[in-house]
């Protein structure tokens, strides 16, 4: 008995013999887990997603999906997956609740059954007012909740989740993500998620993986990778020329300290025992503190020491829009 | 794998009940054809009365204009003789811009999404091709309608009956499927709108004009002819007309009937087979 959902091994995809997609990734999702690929544009996020949901060949490697062989039992893997795609595939001439149900009849859904879930759902995801409307009166916010409807509409065991708040303005897609976590703490659903920003897979994701140019960087939970980082860093200026360095260091739980004229970085590995303790040793000097901040490390940093660009750069990239408009043309 | 096509095909028929004006573009096409066309041309017109101020004998006139009639089948005037083809000609021009919705199915995401629920990818490929039929066969209804009210149009013979009325439709519905499971295997072929109305004029055109659908054989080249006289668009329009111009059937008439008809059945079920395994092959993973 496994009790992993998602097993990924040298997973490859390369079209045309040239252009490598995905390029030999190994992973896995345990059940109930709530899995994010994060990665720029044309990284090779949604081509995964893609073979993990049968859409792409897979040129290399194995990936069981539910336990089933995505290449040998592709109908298995159907039957126990869920997917909200990037795009928004609901019908604007169907009213929100023909959607649903229409879904859960492609999923050989009993009426009775699929009425109860419709039920269900629509109250999650605060819907139900707008169930017998046509879709196109729906909003941005609606359509995407509406879609994350028709994913789970059938029950399946795996979420998968392209880029689920993708144009979506702040607030609507803090309410995605708290529909997201509670679909995956309440209902126990297994979610793999794709997104491209870093704050999304801090705030919902138990595990995340780092994707750039098709191959796996780094894995591993938003603490555990930012804690690679070595902690806080407060960032202190100073106005009058004294040399504090070897102070700082005699401070406990300072792991770091760089100074750059007046300006001190100081990495801390506890904020509330440093922080109070290097302010004190500041005054007692008699010294004036022109300027204090302290920065959490956050998973932009994460991506820019793994990747050597940031998200921002990288999604925008050249390079990377170049290979997705690639894809698509030699698809 | 019914439940899935019906469920497909009611959500494609659905769309299009809730957006009605999307049938207008095609029945303006079969109403110009048939109204302006149609009237602006009547072969027994051609038919002198007199030569060089010579008085031609009225028996003789009667003699030229009653061969000339047989030659358009018996048909009391150009718009009898043109109904079966303009209705054919609808069909397959509707058919083949009916794929568009699929392209765009595809374009949309749509597709993706049928193609990851457990359904059989021969649904999605006969969904595509029903939606595709009916609508193309309600236009041909109409169209029918449209002709018998047109002044001086359409005029079935004596005895044309209930019986007549669908033998004409499953001529025409015959062609229509066959057409449309084509088509629709084109529509999953193609990725972009361009590439398929680029296909469908290359396809749609010459088969109509290769055809008795505007005009009798009796009037074409022998080249042209011979391609003709296996173009199951002439064998629909011809049985239709068979069907229209004459209200009973002589046994050779039946003859005739059944011929064209057994080769329309024959014609539907290969392009229908023809059109899933391209559809298979544009439908597999990428």
């Amino acid at each position: 008995m496994t009790n992993k959902m998602i097993e990924a091994e040298n997973l490859t995809k390369t079209y045309k013999k040239t252009v490598k997609a995905v390029d030999h990734i190994s992973f896995s999702v345990k059940e109930g887990e709530l899995f994010g690929f994060i990665g720029p544009n044309g990284a090779g996020k949604t081509t995964t997603i893609k073979m993990l949901t049968t859409l792409a060949s897979i040129t290399n490697g194995t990936a069981l999906v539910a336990g089933y062989d995505v290449c040998k039992d592709p109908a298995a893997v159907r039957e126990n997956i869920g997917i909200v795609p990037q795009e928004l595939t609901a019908d604007d001439e169907l009213k929100g609740a023909e959607n649903l149900l229409l879904s859960a009849k492609l999923h050989h859904v009993p009426k009775d059954t699929a009425r109860k879930k419709m039920k269900e759902l629509l109250e999650l995801l605060e819907l139900e007012g707008a169930a017998q409307r046509q879709v196109k009166t729906y909003s941005g916010g609606m359509r995407r909740r509406l879609q994350l409807a028709m994913g789970l509409i059938h029950g399946p065991k795996i979420l998968f989740l392209d880029e689920p708040t993708l144009g979506l303005d702040i607030q609507t897609r803090q309410n995605m993500w708290t529909y997201i976590r509670d679909l995956n703490r309440e209902k126990g659903i297994t979610v793999f998620m794709t997104t491209h920003y870093l704050e999304e897979a801090d705030s919902l994701c138990d595990r995340i993986a780092i994707i750039d140019n098709g191959t796996i960087k780094l894995s591993g939970s938003p603490a555990d990778l930012k804690g690679k980082l070595g902690g806080t860093i407060l960032t202190i200026q100073l106005g009058n020329g004294a040399d504090i360095s070897t102070a700082l260091w005699g401070i406990q739980d300072v792991t770091e300290v760089t100074k750059e004229g007046e300006t001190y970085k100081i990495k801390l590995a506890r904020t509330e025992t440093a922080l109070p303790a290097i302010v004190e040793m500041v005054t007692k000097k008699g010294l004036k503190l022109f300027d204090i901040a302290l920065t959490k490390p956050t998973l932009d940093q994460v991506f820019l020491q793994i990747t050597g660009n940031t998200m921002r750069d990288g999604a925008t990239n050249g390079n990377a829009y170049g290979q997705r408009v690639l894809i698509e043309r030699l698809k | 794998m019914f439940n899935d096509t019906l469920a497909l095909t009611v959500r494609s028929l659905k769309k299009w009940v809730r957006n009605p004006a999307a049938i207008m573009p095609g029945l303006f096409m079969a109403v110009f054809w048939l109204a302006l066309f149609g009237s602006s041309f009547n072969p027994l017109n051609l038919v002198p009365s007199q030569i060089g101020g010579t008085t031609l004998s009225p028996v003789l006139v009667q003699q030229i204009k009653s061969a000339m009639s047989s030659t358009f089948g018996g048909a009391a005037n150009y718009i009898t003789f043109l109904t079966a083809g303009v209705i054919v000609f609808t069909v397959i021009i509707n058919m083949a811009y009916g794929g568009i919705d699929i392209v765009l199915d595809r374009q949309l995401g749509y597709l993706n999404s049928l193609l990851t629920s457990p359904i059989s990818r021969a649904s999605i490929f006969f969904s595509g091709a029903m939606q595709n039929f009916v609508k193309a066969m309600f236009v041909a209804v109409l169209t029918f309608v449209v002709a018998l009210l047109l002044p001086n149009g359409l005029q079935v013979g004596a005895g044309f009956g209930i019986l007549n009325f669908l033998g004409v439709f499953t001529a025409f519905a015959l062609v229509t499927f066959g057409f449309g499971c084509l088509f629709s295997a084109v529509a999953f072929s193609v990725k972009v709108v361009d590439s398929l109305i680029a296909i469908i004029n290359f396809l749609a055109f010459p088969l109509v004009f290769m055809s008795s659908a505007m005009f009798p054989l009796g009037t074409f080249p022998s080249w042209l002819k011979g391609i003709a006289e296996i173009n199951p668009v002439t064998k629909a329009a011809d049985t239709a007309r068979l069907l229209i111009v004459n209200g009973n059937l002589s046994s050779s008439q039946l003859s005739t009937l059944s011929g064209n008809m057994l080769y329309l059945v024959v014609f539907a079920v290969v392009l229908a087979a023809i059109g899933y395994l391209i559809a298979r092959r544009a439908l597999k993973a990428e």
